[in-house]
């Protein structure tokens, strides 16, 4: 050990090399958050456990589904295309969900955020970097498992003669608007846990917009529960899944904005509480 | 083609079980230490799982039936691997009990130069200015009218009774808390204003706020990566700090003293001329805050800024060579160590078989006597010499006779004890003519 591995060694610079282009810096923060998602194995694994178990509860969903009796009379309540994605509107988002949460309130928790927050003094810069790390591994996350949940629900049912091709009319937009739900509700997740603080606490919060406001609205009277459920994430999720929606949701185009908007009002709302709050 | 071999490199890849090369066949697959009940609770587990996912199968389909006589033998030809795998995943290794602390390297004295290793000082000294800074949380006021500057090539301590405002100043030279009014600036800017403040300002504010489930090599790299930091730099600290042999062992298995030396390593990433520490001894052995104390010392030596804070006197006064004292959010003294110890309380004690006669001859002399427990005299006003040459004098036999000096101890708690009373520009107690007229 000598002096100058103590400083780092002659060939690096004594000060700062002047100040990085604004690419850089966002590329250099993205590289941080992107280190700190990928090296929690708890993530990792409770990933690969929620696509395992959302795809064998699809099987047996499905199946289900498919042999029901008098399914061939009566038409039932929900759809063959959107049946696909009963499992996966649990087992993948849920999990999902909290680990978003997670990515905020455990920094708080263990006061790692300071730590961050000292290395990236723009905290918008974080909240930027955490929330675009998080929406697009849920987003590829999202997209492949609904693509495998759509085959393997149709592999299902093509033994039974009535699957849906990927050909047929609103099949491609429900795989792929079930891909960009679960990134909404990632960032839902992310949102709330900036905005609360503490995991319980954002959990709850996070939960509430993405299962409990369209319960919420069906407990309202007759001409209100969808008036305003269509607004809310499950119903306009399910909208874009469905290939014959039930009358009153938003059209799918309409049901989009309001898959960006939720997320973007939680993101929103975490921008203007961390700069205006101490750390 | 299954082998063995490639079982064993995908779980050491996964730090999904702990494979010992040196057991026979299979033998090493089996956690040493681990609690059989462990394994029979994976079983029953496993097996209770299957069989609810057969039940579930046929609701599905509409029927309940009895299981078929080769259903159980299935159920359990299938759960069982799944078992034992769960105990190689979730079974704790108890034979390695927390990870093992790797030695503390030794700290080179870059004060007296190395000979072949040109020196290199920070570019140019930066200092760190608070001034006038005022934090209130609600009705409490955390730090009040707060004012000094830290100067660089020197160890500066900042010290404060416990709830002083110590954590606070920093958090707000630090840009994490918004000050009040005041300001406090680092090379005269606002921390808020760097773009890769690590290059600026090393700080460590609490050591054990680690996240629990990351590797420390993992926790570091992404902090470089935040500043621009290559992972040869990570190497280098990890090394600096000891750490490079634990390096993959997550964060949350490390004691005290090795997340108080990864914090280091945080700190000195980007070789920062300015380090802000907070407790940085904190559960650290003798032999760790001596590392400290050295690693302090050489880095100042070469220039840099260094504040460290503590409530602890006496480490304090073996590092630092200024000190920042503050009580209440207040400044009570801003000062060299060597002088603070000077300009507090001193006398004379003098122990002699006719006390009561020479403590009269002292008082004609013009010095302040009070008598002590034990029979000794506690002289002030005079120094040893003259009270010894009064005593021969009169020729007064003296059995003891030394000069005291309060210690940095004593001195440090009659500053804060009082610290309501004291204001910043107050001389301190029994302060010397010197210490005054600053």
């Amino acid at each position: 050990m000598t002096a100058a591995q103590l400083r780092g060694g002659a060939a690096r610079p004594a000060r700062e090399p002047p100040a990085p282009s604004r690419l850089v810096h966002a590329r250099d923060v993205l590289a941080s958050e992107w280190t700190k998602l990928r090296s929690l194995r708890s993530n990792r694994l409770t990933v690969a456990i929620a696509a395992a178990v959302t795809l064998v509860l699809t099987a047996v969903v499905v199946e289900a589904f498919a042999t029901a009796p008098g399914a061939a009379t009566h038409p039932a309540p929900v759809d063959r295309l959107a049946a696909s994605f009963l499992a996966y509107a649990e087992y993948t988002i849920l999990p999902v969900t909290v680990l978003s949460v997670l990515v905020f309130t455990s920094e708080y928790g263990s006061g790692l955020i300071y730590t961050t927050f000292t290395a990236v003094p723009g905290r918008r810069a974080v909240l930027a970097a955490k929330a675009a790390v998080t929406g697009a591994a849920a987003l590829v996350i999202g997209e492949v498992l609904a693509f495998a949940c759509f085959f393997l629900a149709q592999a299902i049912f093509s033994g039974r003669h009535d699957a849906v091709s990927l050909a047929s009319p609103g099949a491609l937009r429900a795989v792929l608007a079930a891909g960009v739900t679960l990134a909404a509700c990632a960032l839902v997740g992310v949102g709330a846990g900036a905005v609360v603080r503490h995991t319980a606490g954002a959990i709850a919060a996070a939960v509430t917009v993405v299962y409990l406001l369209a319960v919420l609205c069906m407990a309202l009277p007759e001409p209100w529960n969808i008036r305003l459920g269509r607004f809310t994430l499950p119903f306009a999720a399910y909208a874009e899944v469905a290939a014959h929606p039930p009358g009153g949701l938003l059209a799918p185009g309409f049901s989009l904005l309001v898959l960006i908007a939720w997320p973007a009002a939680a993101v929103g709302a975490a921008a203007v509480v961390l700069t205006r709050r101490d750390a | 083609m299954f082998s063995k071999s490639l079982l064993f490199t995908v779980l050491r890849a996964l730090d999904w079980a702990r494979v010992e090369d040196s057991a026979p066949g299979w033998c090493c697959l089996v956690r040493p230490g681990a609690h059989p009940a462990v394994l029979v609770v994976a079983l029953v587990a496993a097996v209770a799982v299957a069989f609810l996912v057969f039940c579930l199968v046929d609701l599905a389909r509409g029927r309940v039936r009895h299981l078929p006589k080769w259903g159980w033998a299935l159920i359990i030809c299938v759960s069982v691997p799944w078992g034992g795998l769960a105990y190689l995943i979730f079974g704790k290794d108890r034979t390695t009990p927390g990870v093992p602390v790797p030695a503390i390297p030794r700290i080179p004295d870059v004060t007296t130069s190395v000979p072949g290793v040109p020196r290199k000082p920070p570019a140019a000294p930066v200092v760190i200015d608070v001034e006038r800074l005022t934090k209130r949380f609600g009705s409490v006021t955390a730090v009040d009218d707060l004012s000094f500057a830290v100067r660089p090539g020197t160890v500066t301590g900042f010290l404060g009774p416990n709830g002083a405002g110590k954590t606070t100043t920093l958090r707000v030279i630090l840009g994490l808390d918004a000050p009040t009014s005041g300001t406090a600036l680092v090379g005269g800017r606002r921390y808020q204003e760097f773009i890769r403040p690590l290059h600026e300002v090393g700080s460590l504010l609490d050591a054990t706020a680690l996240p629990a489930g990351r590797p420390a090599w993992f926790h570091l790299l992404a902090i470089a990566q935040s500043n621009g930091i290559g992972r040869r730099r990570v190497r280098e600290v990890l090394e600096l700090t000891g750490l490079d042999s634990v390096a993959g062992r997550r964060a949350g298995e490390f004691s005290l003293g090795m997340k108080q030396r990864l914090g280091i390593a945080a700190a000195l990433l980007a070789d920062p001329p300015v380090l802000l520490l907070d407790e940085p001894v904190n559960g650290l052995d003798p032999e760790g805050i001596r590392w400290i104390r050295q690693l302090l010392r050489a880095m100042a030596a070469e220039g840099r800024t260094i504040l460290i804070s503590s409530h602890l006197m006496s480490e304090m006064a073996q590092t630092a060579d200024h000190l920042i004292i503050i009580g209440r959010g207040r400044l009570l003294a801003d000062t060299s160590t060597a002088e603070f110890v000077s300009s507090t309380r001193r006398d004379v004690r003098v122990l002699s078989p006719r006390a009561g006669e020479l403590a009269g001859v002292l008082a004609a002399g013009g010095a302040a006597v009070r008598a002590e427990d034990d029979g000794g005299l506690a002289v002030t006003g005079m120094d040893a010499a003259a009270v010894g040459d009064l005593a021969a004098g009169h020729g007064i036999a003296v059995h003891e006779l030394i000069a005291r000096h309060a210690s940095l101890e004593e001195a440090y708690l009659a500053l804060t004890g009082a610290s309501t009373d004291y204001r910043a520009g107050t001389p301190l107690p029994d302060a010397s003519p010197a210490a005054a007229a600053r």
